[in-house]
């Protein structure tokens, strides 16, 4: 192990990869990623890998957008090879509207993302059984739409960014666990790691669920928490879905990936938050019953595994890009609050700028630290689930 | 006892033509060949056989025994046989290319299934390849329990050393039969720096599919030992996850009435 860097990223997941990646790009040197087991290990392999620009806040709305347009000329970018696909089925996300109040929601919502240059729109009832005929029509008052949105292969998607990030000079450390940071003056100096000591003045924490974690190592405490997430996939069958299917009311996501099978989520009550990731037994059943309520065709099929994931969630439910004002050269990327896949183009592209003092693309300075501060501003997004 | 069946999976000659009928036999007409050599409890090869030929069990855990004199050669077996252990020979075919060949029926589980007329591989036990054979017929409907039996044509000869067909050219030995992953495949990526199942899941879909990693998981543990250097002891079981089996939606999504019905199991 080369015992010196310019900087170090911490977490093979998808958004130290895309950081790791935009350094490079931008013309960091000697960049070195750390990964505790292996490349998506954590929530990245863990995740839908959705990507929807259906949002209710500006800020929300054009990171997607940027990172939509990112995963679309992604082999040109990254020029991966061809045992890689990245499996981006943009097959839109169609979010369904059972309640007069999220209708109303949605029309804000759909009149912002438009002026954002986001093509989303309202369905009526016909045109959502064009888009998805296996959709019960109970309940449903209506439905919003983008074509553009859609989902990918988180694995191999990692995979293309770290592929792209090692022919550029990337090095990544796998196997490789922190044990401590270094700090001199109010600033970083190295890390400790189980393969040895990195001397370092720059250190990006990605480390997602486990981000707090690596923090505290510095003595900073991030307003953070990492929840258990559950989801499920059923075996594998013709195309019987396009979009990714999402509601608010009836608390789910569903699509089906280019293999073949169905892959659906729910938010559970009283899940733990001690990085547990095991199984809850009663998550499989919740799920079945308001899919095959909102999809009555699917109680044919077969659910073959389910797992979880964390979510790390900030106060505002959107993410941390922030230096450390107590501590130079620490800086976090966390908290996407379960859309760190969605956002990792963003996310790689703000953190780069950030860190090299770059224009900013996108106005990441609103994501720092300092909004959760007294009289800072939180980005207060409607429509989460 | 010989342990070459339980190290290595194949039978050993003796046991192959153990479950042959005599000459006298095959030389009437199709018949069932079994090679069922393990105390299993499993019994639907005697409970298919409309004729009586496969002698009810007295006890799950026997192995199967035929009277070839009521076997047809019907090939319902074969259907029902979860270890597709079962295959039908007629050497008593009429040949009309005018060779010496008999029809092997096996369970083919692949897809694609070959076409009547094709070429294809005939191998042994092993998965060695033994000779080209013709295929004669392929079935499968509905009430073949998702089985296909493909009828193909090999000399007489070589009747008892045939037991498989692939298709491909390549021989390629597959390892994860859910995401057609073959051993070279999950070699190059162990050469590429995976060291746990975990790890090769997350790029190759091994272990994700039905029968989520009960058949590839063993083999591949076996060839990261191998390549490792590391006992099979030592390395990551890997992630195991419910349900142990399969279960439809709609049979979820309706527990609590069947718990209502069925109690939780306190009497």
């Amino acid at each position: 192990m080369k015992n010196t860097a310019d900087y170090v990223i911490i977490g093979g997941g998808i958004s130290g990869v895309t950081v790791g990646y935009f350094l490079i790009k931008h013309g960091a040197k000697n960049v070195v990623i750390l990964e505790r087991d292996y490349l998506t290990a954590g929530a990245t392999g863990r995740c839908g890998a959705g990507i929807r620009q259906q949002w209710g806040t500006e800020l929300n709305c054009l990171t997607a957008k940027y990172s939509c347009e990112f995963f679309e000329n992604a082999k040109e970018e990254l020029k991966y090879d061809d045992a890689i696909d990245i499996e981006f089925h943009q097959g839109g996300y169609l979010l369904l509207i059972s309640t007069e109040k999220e209708l109303e929601q949605t029309k804000k919502n759909i009149a912002l993302q438009n002026n954002l240059g986001i093509a989303s729109r309202l369905l009526d009832k016909s045109e959502i059984k064009q888009i998805a005929p296996a959709l019960s029509m109970d309940g449903l008052l209506a439905g919003a739409f983008h074509q553009k949105d859609g989902h990918l292969n988180p694995f191999h998607t990692t995979q293309a960014f770290a592929q792209a990030f090692k022919r550029m000079g990337g090095i990544i450390h796998t196997n490789t666990y922190v044990t401590g940071i270094t700090t001199t003056g109010g600033r970083v100096t190295g890390v400790d790691t189980t393969q040895g000591h990195i001397s370092t003045d720059c250190i990006i924490n990605a480390a997602g669920g486990y981000s707090q974690q690596v923090a505290q190592m510095v003595g900073v405490e991030l307003p953070l928490y990492s929840e258990r997430h559950n989801i499920l996939v059923t075996e594998p069958v013709e195309r019987a879905l396009n979009p990714v299917i999402m509601s608010f009311s009836l608390n789910f996501y569903c699509q089906q990936v280019p293999h073949g099978s169905f892959i659906m989520g729910r938010t559970c009550d009283n899940q733990p938050r001690d990085l547990r990731t095991t199984a809850d037994s009663e998550f499989p059943v919740h799920m079945a019953r308001s899919i095959t309520k909102a999809m009555p065709s699917l109680k044919k099929l077969r659910m073959l595994r389910q797992w979880a994931g964390l979510y790390n969630m900030s106060p505002d439910k959107c993410p941390i890009y922030s230096g450390t004002p107590e501590l130079a050269g620490f800086y976090t990327a966390a908290g996407f609050s379960g859309r760190g896949f969605m956002l990792a183009p963003a996310t790689g592209q703000s953190m780069t700028e950030m860190i090299l003092g770059l224009e900013p693309t996108l106005p990441w300075q609103r994501l720092g630290l300092s909004r959760f501060e007294e009289g800072g501003e939180l980005i207060l997004e409607p429509s989460v689930v | 006892m010989d342990k070459t069946l339980e190290k290595t999976g194949i039978p050993t000659t003796e046991q192959v033509e153990s479950a042959f009928p005599p000459q006298e036999r095959l030389d009437e007409g199709a018949v069932a060949i079994i090679e069922c050599f393990q105390r299993i409890p499993c019994n639907p090869c005697a409970t298919s056989c409309p004729r009586g030929a496969i002698v009810p069990f007295e006890d799950i855990n026997d192995t199967p025994v035929i009277k070839n004199e009521n076997c047809n050669g019907c090939t319902l077996c074969i259907t029902k046989c979860p270890g597709l252990a079962i295959m039908v020979v007629d050497t008593t075919w009429k040949d009309p290319a005018g060779l010496d060949r008999a029809l092997i029926k096996l369970p083919y589980e692949f897809r694609p299934l070959p076409a009547v007329g094709d070429e294809v591989i005939a191998t042994d036990r092993a998965g060695a390849f033994v000779t080209k054979a013709e295929v004669v017929q392929v079935l499968l409907n509905h009430a073949m329990n998702k089985v296909p039996i493909v009828t193909i044509a090999v000399e007489k000869s070589l009747m008892r050393t045939v037991r498989g067909i692939h298709l491909d050219a390549r021989q390629r030995a597959v390892v994860c039969r859910c995401n057609d992953l073959d051993e070279a495949d999950i070699a190059a990526y162990i050469a590429g720096g995976a060291t746990s199942i975990d790890e090769l899941k997350r790029v190759t879909r091994l272990g994700m599919g039905p029968c989520q990693g009960r058949n590839c998981v063993p083999i591949v543990q076996g060839m990261l030992a191998r390549t490792l250097g590391v006992p099979v002891a030592e390395l990551s079981p890997g992630t195991y996850r419910p349900t142990v089996k399969s279960i439809a939606l709609g049979d979820l999504a309706e527990y609590d009435s069947a718990r209502d019905e069925l109690g939780d199991g306190e009497k």
